[in-house]
């Protein structure tokens, strides 16, 4: 466990290094996750890609299909790999919490 | 001061109890892993490759809900562990009087050593079959035997419960897929998955449960399937397959049907076949067949998932409840069939265990199999020539086999000997030109597990998948070697994403692992009248 700080806002990162509550997230916060996670630059294509995760998860509670989030954005249907290699980085990027030890095998 | 001091005590007593030892004995370190060259040959190690693993320790689960729910205990090693393991155990030899029997029968001739991949992996060899079961063996001996309980240790060579032992259970009989691979060597016929499957609900019910394997049977038991999607995510998936199909064949009325009452046949499958890739491509696959064969099917939300990762462990509770929900999905749905995708230990459930757990299925219809497995399913309609198929779809590839353990050393297929090793590949002959098996001795009864069957696909086991899938890559690579094989096809969801892992890992593209439905979808040929 780890907390950080942004502007005053305080928020936890698990062992597995995913944020522990789902708020406070914002733009800035998710600049700051990427950096610890080794993403250089949090580009507009990269930051699409995470809204679109973070929408799908406030709405289904669940880790998407990567080709939905795609779809959404009306991408190639390997966007999120071609972007982030692993989807768990945008995952955590997007500050969501674990997704279970089956979704981490599978994705 | 005298309470700084009994602080003092008292921490350095919480620091000392049997659960803080236990604890920081199984602590989860990330260990790194190497893989090895591929020459196309199975060597037989003559020393540990490595020494760390002694060391592999998957995580434990902590989730104090979720170990309520399931029904072990919370706060880790209990504190009277030393009885309830030995109640555990009583229970279970006589429950499942073949453990019993398999603790006694043993003569120790060593068939069995050298043909578990993961002895073969890690040249550990307490990962031998038989000194993982003697980790049983001498815990029976001790306690279980007259001359035991008589004479102790000595007479009977057997060992005392100790924190020791529990180490070095909840290490090996986690380094063990339960494949029964060395139980097709074995001149009594014991069947190892069955004491590991026994060892792991007796480190359950004294408080060590391991952390992937019991997430996921909380979640099919809760949610209905291993993801643990809601049934809006489930829909949602299955709705985006569909357009996603529609789009692809430019055919409007293919359909992934979702709970629609009255369909002839439910079919159910790992809720992997619509989240993980490759695994979705046998569900394009899937749903070109039903298409054109015509017949109408339906996916349940509430049977989502076909695995049942109950099996792994000797608790057939978790495994009827899991179960359950497939048969309950078929009463409700009014179907009149039940048939399997590609998913390895599903389809031994199904066809091995459901009938005496939820059976008779005297309401479905009894002209045709219960349960079907979908290569079954497809070979049918392949045989009267009801699918139009154009091989040349999958020219670029030569293609070879994975059986997958489950499914070969599973009862059968198709109601026909040996049709679980013939079916499926009759199957990829209808839609492939070239096939290709791998080494004689790497199929069959005889296939090698991929390294991270019945509870080990977790990230933390990295180490132990890279060495237990070195039998698989080497067998493919001898098959690459000699054919120029560059596919192989797998009707299992866990093997497809291990593999899809591994390949890469050992320098092969993940694009050469697939489902045997992955070739049928490229083959088929929709809109076609013939045969139907």
């Amino acid at each position: 466990m780890e907390t950080m700080e942004y502007s005053k806002q305080k928020f936890e990162i698990d062992d597995g290094g995913f944020l522990r509550n789902l708020f406070p997230w914002n733009e800035h916060i998710a600049c700051v996750l990427a950096e610890k996670l080794g993403v250089e630059e949090l580009t507009e294509g990269k930051m699409d890609i995470i809204k679109v995760m973070r929408q799908y998860y406030l709405e289904f509670k669940s880790f998407p299909i990567l080709g939905v989030v795609c779809k959404n954005l009306d991408r190639s249907k390997n966007c999120v790999k071609e972007e982030f290699v692993d989807p768990l980085i945008a995952w955590k990027i997007a500050g969501l919490p674990n997704p279970g030890e089956e979704v981490i095998a599978y994705v | 001061m005298a309470d700084k001091e009994a602080q003092t005590v008292t921490a350095g007593a919480a620091a000392t109890t049997d659960n803080d030892k236990i604890q920081a004995m199984l602590k989860y370190d990330k260990i790194d892993y190497q893989t090895v060259e591929l020459t196309g040959e199975i060597i037989l190690p003559t020393e540990p490759v490595d020494k760390c693993f002694a060391h592999i320790k998957p995580q434990l689960l902590t989730d104090k809900k979720l170990l309520a729910n399931l029904g072990y205990p919370t706060d880790g090693l209990v504190d009277n562990w030393k009885e309830v393991f030995l109640r555990k155990m009583d229970e279970m030899l006589k429950k499942y009087k073949s453990v019993r029997v398999f603790m006694d029968i043993c003569v120790k001739c060593g068939a069995c050593a050298d043909k578990c991949p993961y002895y073969i992996g890690t040249g550990d060899a307490n990962n031998m079959p038989m000194a993982r079961q003697e980790l049983m063996r001498k815990v029976y001996r001790r306690y279980f035997t007259v001359p035991g309980q008589l004479f102790g240790n000595w007479m009977v060579k057997g060992e005392e419960l100790s924190l020791e032992l529990l180490n070095m259970w909840y290490t090996y009989f986690y380094q063990c897929s339960e494949c029964r691979r060395c139980s097709v060597f074995c001149p009594y016929g014991i069947d190892t998955a069955e004491v590991t499957m026994a060892a792991r609900e007796i480190l359950n019910s004294v408080g060590l449960v391991q952390k992937y394997l019991h997430q996921i049977i909380n979640n099919a038991q809760t949610m209905g399937n291993n993801l643990g999607m809601q049934k809006n995510a489930v829909i949602n998936a299955l709705e985006f397959v569909e357009s996603d199909l529609q789009e692809e064949t430019g055919i409007d009325n293919i359909r992934i049907p979702i709970d629609e009452e009255g369909a002839e046949i439910l079919f159910v499958t790992p809720s992997a076949d619509f989240f993980a890739s490759p695994h979705i491509e046998s569900l394009y696959g899937y749903a070109k067949v039903f298409h054109q064969a015509g017949i109408s099917w339906t996916m349940s939300t509430y049977a989502s998932e076909g695995g049942n990762f109950g099996l792994f462990i000797h608790n057939y509770e978790h495994m009827k409840k899991i179960n359950k929900r497939i048969w309950q999905a078929a009463k409700d749905l009014k179907v009149k069939r039940v048939v399997g995708g590609e998913c390895g230990h599903m389809w031994r459930i199904l066809s091995s265990y459901s009938n005496t757990m939820w059976g008779p299925f005297d309401w479905l219809d009894q002209r045709y199999p219960i349960p079907e497995h979908i290569c079954e399913f497809t070979l049918n309609l392949l045989k009267r020539g009801a699918l139009k198929i154009d091989k040349s779809a999958n020219d670029e590839f030569i293609v070879t086999m994975h059986d997958s353990c489950q499914i070969a050393r599973g009862m059968e297929m198709g109601g026909t000997e040996y049709g679980q090793f013939e079916i499926p590949r009759a199957v990829i002959r209808y839609v492939c030109d070239k096939f290709q098996d791998m080494p004689e001795d790497t199929i069959r009864e005889r296939t090698f597990c991929c390294g991270a069957g019945q509870g080990l696909l977790g990230d933390d086991m990295l180490p132990t998948r890279v060495k237990g899938a070195i039998p698989r890559m080497q067998a493919y690579t001898a098959a690459k070697q000699a054919h120029g094989v560059n596919f192989i096809a797998l009707i299992c969801a866990i093997c497809k994403a291990q593999l899809s892992k591994m390949f890469p890992t050992y320098g092969y593209p993940m694009e050469e692992v697939g489902g045997i439905h992955q070739l049928v979808g490229r083959a088929i040929v929709l809109g076609a009248k013939e045969g139907v």
